[in-house]
């Protein structure tokens, strides 16, 4: 038995100590992904980090050591999260940010606006798009599993994501730029239709 | 200068989807629209390492242990005294181990003895049980004598159970939400166990009676666990 599962074994005893070692050794990732999928608002994500680790310890009993301890919470904490954003309604109407649009929060006034980070980058994304590129571009889940635990359609999740990647692109302009002389020839006078 | 470029969502799309034949000679005759793919190929590779990347805590242990403690999760003490550790699990698996040295029993006295003897009652099995000596005189005419005797002592270890549950008083509160889950976890192992006998036996009815009896326990235990639990806490799996 390895250390972890037996500091599982002693923490589905209710042992305090090795509860908190668990919540010590994942909560940097955990809670990363608590925070990639909520934004800005840090109140918010720590109490929803809050309950994805009371939910996470609640269910130990139910981890059967078929995957990573950290593979298992993270399903839990996406889940629990993605429920929590349900509830304060910033997950509704996806598939109509689609229609409209608008993968963006701040359409105008962020033209000028370049991220430090991608972190800061995703934060400007509206929830939709943002839980669909976290999803997809950072946690590696597929479309299929995306549009199931949104409830969106995989197409409207792949449609949200290159429109997140399109304002990605917009916003961290001065990280992801590859130097160029055809930079300078861009105009947007048209398209090339897809074949 | 070229008058016609890949749209942004397009040249978002082409690290998932290859570009057409059309799409790849313009990305070939197109210097502009090559640097914009090669800008979305860094927006995935930043996305690749955030993954990587860790960042500080936003729960803290000090206001996460008192919700734990209120929910059971944190074994407080409140409902053993001067136990041993583990030890509410092993009243759970000495019940099962008696049941399993009785029906051995059973079994073993329909296989040796060739008359047949009275289906034990009650004070039988407590007989054996306090014994726990597997008596050769327990002897089987039917069948369904046989499977009469299965139903006697899986409803006498239900009650055993309960009654256990209620008067042991090592253990002051069994009903409480840390008991339940420690009983559930036991009947997760009982569960896994058995479940393996019946995929060796799969048409033994003693060990298909077992398994659908820890079922049963597994899923009565769970409402109480909900039913112990405030109301907008609920427990779906395990």
């Amino acid at each position: 038995m390895t250390v972890e599962l037996l500091t599982i074994r002693q923490a589905i005893e209710g042992d305090e100590a090795a509860l908190r070692a668990l919540w010590t050794r994942h909560a940097p990732h955990i809670d990363l992904v608590v925070r990639r999928l909520v934004g800005n608002d840090q109140d918010l994500a720590a109490d929803i980090a809050q309950e994805v680790w009371i939910q996470i310890f609640r269910a130990l009993p139910s981890y059967r050591g078929d995957s990573q301890f950290g593979t298992w919470a993270h399903r839990i904490a996406v889940n629990r999260t993605l429920n929590a954003l349900r509830k304060t309604r910033r997950l509704a109407g996806i598939e109509s940010d689609i229609e409209e649009d608008s993968a963006f929060v701040e359409m105008d006034t962020d033209r000028s606006f370049l991220a430090a980070s991608i972190e800061q980058a995703m934060a400007k994304l509206s929830p939709g798009a943002r839980a669909v590129f976290v999803l997809h571009d950072v946690e590696g889940f597929t479309h299929e599993e995306i549009a199931r635990d949104l409830g969106i359609t995989a197409g409207g999740s792949k449609s949200q994501l290159f429109k997140a990647r399109a304002k990605l692109r917009k916003l961290l302009a001065h990280l992801v730029d590859v130097v160029s002389d055809a930079q300078n020839s861009r105009t947007d006078s048209g398209h090339v239709a897809p074949a | 200068m070229d008058m016609s470029h890949l749209p942004d969502e397009r040249l978002a799309a082409l690290f998932d989807e290859p570009p057409t034949p059309a799409e790849l000679a313009h990305l070939a005759s197109c210097p502009r629209c090559a640097t914009e793919r090669a800008a979305y190929r860094n927006i995935r590779s930043l996305a690749m390492a955030e993954q990587a990347r860790i960042g500080a805590p936003l729960s803290n242990w000090e206001s996460l242990a008192p919700a734990l403690r209120s929910d059971g999760v944190i074994d407080t003490g409140e409902w053993r005294v001067a136990r041993r550790p583990g030890r509410f699990a092993g009243v759970w698996s000495q019940a099962a181990a008696a049941v399993l040295i009785a029906i051995g029993a059973i079994a073993y006295g329909r296989y040796t003895a060739g008359g047949a003897a009275a289906v034990p009652g009650l004070s039988r099995y407590e007989s054996i049980a306090s014994s726990r000596a597997a008596d050769s005189t327990i002897l089987f005419s039917s069948v369904e004598q046989a499977r009469s005797a299965q139903e006697r002592y899986q409803t006498l270890y239900q009650s055993a159970a309960l009654y256990l549950a209620a008067h042991d008083t090592l253990e002051l509160s069994p009903d409480s939400p840390a008991a339940l889950r420690h009983r559930l976890a036991t009947l997760d192992e009982v569960e896994g166990t058995v479940r393996q006998a019946v995929t060796e036996s799969p048409g033994d009815p003693v060990i298909n009676g077992y398994y659908l009896t820890t079922l049963g326990q597994r899923e009565v235990t769970l409402r109480q666990l909900n039913a112990s639990l405030p109301a907008d806490m609920r427990v779906n799996i395990f």
